[in-house]
């Protein structure tokens, strides 16, 4: 009798146990459930469609033709593709580079100004932040138009030589810089708040006695600040990295689909105009598949060190 | 542990009404089959908005219940956007599309067959736009006007500068440009206006020397820019335009607008569509005419690129009977005839009149009709040609030889 209850209790104690060891799994089901409709479904059809020949023909019949990995090869033996990567990788470094170093000196600026100076320049920061890209990307337009541009008129005026019609998207040089230039100007705002929320962490004793044994500001910066920024810096430069790579509007709306050539493509414009200009929607999409996978490499870096900040809290 | 299950049962229920409010959302959007969708490009909105609302306006009163959804695309982006709507449906139920896109689109069947002859005067259609419309023997696009290009040009600047005949070969045209210079110092000014990259004006001067884009021979495209005839009429071109244009050489002729750069009086003359004259500001719509646009041998009109438009339904409409009446409409005789009191070319030769714009249709070309054109178009494999040749990057041989090179492998894609 006091047997059979004992079993009883346990197994009503086990059930229980089953129950509680369930609930997470039932709490994170629908997240599962959602995540992988909006992702998974889509990265699916994806790489299906990467595997087809799915032009305009196979698009009215909703009906693609499967050629396997003809889509990958013609990709991977095509000059465009490696030139295109090449520009883009020199381009991410640029952009990223460049956002980081002002990023930082603009985020030292803020510890340095008075208040009121500081409301006033982050006040700026999330004014650009706030611009929506289409019409940032216009008004950038405007400024350097060739004939009745802003910026030719004050180069011109200043003397910093004769910029009266002076053609500022006549080289690729010249329109990717132009791009760059909107692009860091754009990410600013992100980098500078988030550093200068970083560098708050920073004890202050730690900074003064360094200075008291005869520290030099950079010596400082390099061997006390620099070090407690560094997850915030890594995880800063990777989703830069992410971004820019991977960027579409700025250059596509800046530059105009009329001057776009296979010369000045970078990867997202690549896509674009081989998969969707020209119709070849299953060559888009092993494009696709194959920019997640260089992007997603990219990312490593930074998942790893989320997680080991996650370990870490 | 009762609490646990509450909050995991409210995000189940939570999801489960979102999916339905999605679902029951497009059921509501199918349910409405009395509304036609109609793209037209922004050259209606700008040009004759009036015309749209007249149509409409009739069409509604025939169709008693019937809403004409109107919406103006851009001609950058509306193919992109149109390929979506095939694949995802709702897409519109009459699309306007450039007589040079029609190849691609009807050799993939995206279109639904239209019956010819219940369209006005369908049997005297303008035979470039007509057959720009055709496939396989059937009709998929009903001509909507074509339009030549002309010289919209200051009389008063003209006078001012000694200039009493107006200019009958373009070597008169450029020393005619010499003395509108000389009285119009500004810089930034140009005698005529022309977009660098503008390929309709440069493949004009390549047809005015003999030359051509690209044949076919046998079943295969071959390139002729880099042909001698074409490379002499791309060396004119590069001296007209840099005796003449103050434009950028890297830039398409609709960034700025000419009319934009001529209504700031910084353009005594621009090459463009004849309904350029709408928009030439205020100040200068009493000092402002046209005229047609000679070519190197005197007596002898520039061969100008016939552009047109046709109308379309797409397969994938829903109310192909309402879309191709609503056609009918908007391409009957009177609205042909408000098409050209606005500047245009009619889409029937029985309504030809005399003015310039149709005196300059005269002598015309067209590009290659392949079904791969339209890539050639929009890869800007000319535009790049005209702005390596121009900005001296390339000499116009080797720029016409890589851009023909270049046309010929997109031409003969399968």
């Amino acid at each position: 009798m006091a047997a059979a209850a004992e079993t009883t209790l346990h197994r009503s104690r086990r059930r229980r146990r089953f129950w509680a060891g369930a609930v997470p799994y039932g709490l994170i089901l629908p997240v599962v459930v959602v995540v992988s409709l909006i992702l998974g479904y889509p990265l699916y059809w994806l790489v299906k469609l990467s595997t087809q020949q799915y032009g305009l023909f196979e698009l009215i019949r909703h009906e693609g033709i499967s050629v396997g990995s003809r889509n990958y090869s013609s990709v991977l033996h095509d000059s465009i593709f490696w030139h295109t990567l090449l520009r883009t990788v020199v381009f991410t470094v640029a952009n990223v580079t460049l956002t980081m170093v002002f990023g930082m000196l603009l985020a030292l600026l803020l510890v340095r100004v008075s208040a009121p100076v500081r409301v006033l320049l982050s006040s700026g920061l999330v004014l650009v932040w706030s611009m929506p890209v289409v019409v940032a990307v216009q008004i950038f337009y405007w400024m350097t138009n060739f004939q009745n541009g802003v910026v030719n008129y004050v180069l011109t005026e200043l003397h910093v030589g004769d910029f009266s019609q002076h053609d500022w998207y006549a080289t690729t040089f010249s329109q990717l810089s132009l791009v760059t230039v909107l692009i860091v100007w754009g990410a600013l705002p992100f980098v500078v708040i988030t550093l200068y929320a970083g560098l708050a962490q920073v004890p202050r004793d730690l900074v003064e006695a360094a200075e008291v044994d005869g520290a030099r500001a950079w010596r400082v910066f390099a061997d006390i600040t620099l070090p407690i920024l560094r997850p915030i810096l890594l995880i800063l430069t990777s989703l830069s990295i992410i971004w820019d790579f991977g960027v579409f509007t700025q250059p596509y709306l800046l530059i105009g689909q009329s001057k776009i050539t296979s010369g000045n493509y970078l990867m997202s414009i690549y896509l674009f105009e081989e998969g969707y200009f020209k119709s070849d929607f299953g060559r888009g999409a092993a494009i696709s598949i194959l920019m997640l996978l260089m992007v997603a490499v990219l990312s490593v870096v930074y998942v790893r060190r989320m997680v080991q900040i996650g370990d870490e809290a | 542990m009762k609490r646990r299950s509450i909050v995991a049962l409210s995000i189940v229920a939570v999801t489960v009404a979102a999916v339905m409010a999605a679902t029951s959302g497009a059921a509501n959007k199918s349910a409405n089959a009395n509304s036609i969708t109609v793209w037209l490009q922004i050259d209606a909105q700008s040009g004759w908005p009036d015309l749209v609302a007249s149509t409409n306006q009739k069409f509604q009163s025939d169709h008693p219940g019937t809403t004409v959804n109107v919406q103006y695309q851009n001609w950058g982006d509306h193919l992109q956007k149109f390929d979506a709507t095939l694949a995802g449906g709702s897409g519109p139920d009459v699309i306007e599309m450039g007589n040079t896109e029609m190849t691609k689109y009807m050799a993939a069947g995206a279109f639904a067959p239209l019956d010819r002859s219940s369209f006005d005067n369908s049997a005297s259609w303008l035979k470039g736009l007509a057959a720009s419309g055709a496939y396989g023997g059937k009709t998929y696009g009903v001509p909507y006007y074509a339009g030549s290009r002309v010289v919209t040009y200051r009389t008063d600047l003209f006078k001012k500068a000694g200039i009493s005949k107006l200019p009958a070969t373009t070597a008169a045209y450029m020393a005619d440009a010499k003395k509108l210079f000389a009285k119009n110092p500004k810089k930034g000014f140009s005698p005529m206006y022309i977009a660098g990259t503008d390929w309709y004006v440069a493949m004009s001067f390549v047809f005015d020397y003999g030359g051509g884009i690209a044949t076919q021979i046998s079943g295969k495209w071959k390139g002729l820019l880099s042909s001698p005839k074409s490379v002499a009429g791309l060396n004119a071109y590069k001296s007209f335009y840099l005796a003449t244009s103050r434009a950028s050489k890297t830039t398409d002729e609709t960034h700025p607008n000419p009319y934009d750069v001529y209504a700031q009086s910084q353009a005594a003359s621009m090459i463009g569509p004849s309904w350029f004259s709408c928009c030439v500001g205020k100040a200068n719509t009493g000092r402002t005419a046209q005229f047609v646009m000679p070519g190197h041998v005197k007596g002898q009109a520039i061969p100008g690129f016939l552009g047109g438009s046709d109308l379309a339904v797409p397969v994938t409409s829903s109310s192909k009977a309402l879309a191709s009446d609503w056609i009918k409409d908007f391409t009957s005789t009177s609205a042909e005839k408000t098409l050209q009191a606005k500047g245009n070319i009619p889409n029937a030769t029985n309504l030809l009149g005399s003015s310039v714009n149709e005196r300059a249709a005269a002598r015309s070309w067209f590009v290659p009709t392949a079904k791969h054109w339209v890539d050639v178009e929009n890869g800007n494999i000319l535009r790049n040609m005209l702005a390596q040749i121009l900005t001296g990057k390339l000499s116009v041989k080797q720029a016409a030889a890589s851009a023909s090179d270049n046309i010929a492998s997109v031409l003969n894609q399968p």
